[in-house]
């Protein structure tokens, strides 16, 4: 996994902003192609680079040139962390929605709006509280 | 239109807004010291033996990656920069969560502020609201009873 660099903080959040919206129209709508799309986006960010956020992408286009510069950065590893677990929770959702386990579809989604809405407006970022949760399982020697 | 997906959309929602005021009010407030009968992880003990001459050391924890750790670094450094009795030490913890499960911490940034016997007296998760900890660590040098 290539690493990326540290980002603006704003940038994640106006992206988690667009991933809720989504998030809910999809909850809305049904509509697993919509959540397949989405699922898309956590993968590519999860796995590959977050620069092909294409939040993101309208966050630097967009949104940046008119705020004022910011000399706050933020690490990206957690980040990619979070969008992992995203994308574990899309994936659900789409093979529940998909196949007919509809409830299981929107369960998933939900609780994916839920992380993602928290980021946006509230600044908590579930994924990355977990990352350090997560490292404590990882060493069994730890649980003593 | 789905009407099990616009009633999830409700619920969620109300439980993300119901959590994220409970996570804002929550986070960086002073918290009431816990009551450990366990003996302090040794790197621990190093730290406060370090700190002879202070009357209360900040100990913060923090993991790698972790932004608001940076921010609360800055500010306990100021709080211990203003204050001669205070002490601020930054500890990573990310490889060492055996030490993180012995004090009871269960995320980053988290401060506990010890006296010169190693006594917990309070502790903050998260970036601390600066004027509640100054207000608090104020009254606790204060105190007749800090060692």
């Amino acid at each position: 996994m290539p690493a990326d660099p540290p980002v603006d903080p704003r940038g994640p959040r106006f992206a988690a902003w667009l991933t809720s919206l989504v998030l809910a129209l999809v909850l809305l709508t049904g509509s697993w192609r919509l959540l397949a799309a989405q699922m898309l986006i956590f993968a590519m960010c999860a796995f590959i680079s977050l620069q092909l956020n294409p939040y993101g992408q309208i966050y630097r286009r967009v949104v940046a040139p008119r705020l004022k510069p910011n000399s706050e950065r933020e690490e990206t590893a957690p980040l990619r962390f979070a969008q992992g677990v995203g994308f574990v929770f899309a994936a659900v959702g789409v093979a529940g929605y998909a196949s007919g386990l509809t409830t299981l579809g929107i369960v998933a989604t939900a609780f994916a709006l839920a992380a993602a809405l928290l980021n946006a407006a509230f600044g908590l970022c579930l994924g990355c509280e977990m990352f350090l949760l997560l490292r404590r399982f990882r060493t069994p020697a730890a649980q003593s | 239109m789905n009407t099990t997906g616009v009633i999830a959309l409700a619920v969620a929602l109300a439980v993300t807004l119901a959590l994220g005021f409970l996570y804002k009010w929550r986070n960086g407030r002073v918290q009431a010291a816990r009551k450990t009968t366990v003996e302090l992880p040794e790197r621990v003990q190093q730290i406060l033996a370090a700190s002879e001459g202070y009357k209360i050391t900040l100990l913060q924890l923090s993991t790698t990656f972790c932004a608001p750790c940076r921010h609360t670094a800055a500010m306990l450094g100021q709080v211990a920069a203003d204050t001669p009795e205070i002490r601020h030490v930054e500890l990573d913890i990310t490889d060492m969560p055996e030490l993180a499960t012995r004090l009871g911490v269960f995320r980053t940034p988290t401060t506990i502020a010890f006296d010169s016997l190693g006594r917990e007296l309070l502790r903050v998760s998260g970036l601390p609201q600066l004027a509640q900890l100054r207000e608090s660590l104020g009254t606790l040098l204060k105190s007749p009873g800090l060692a």
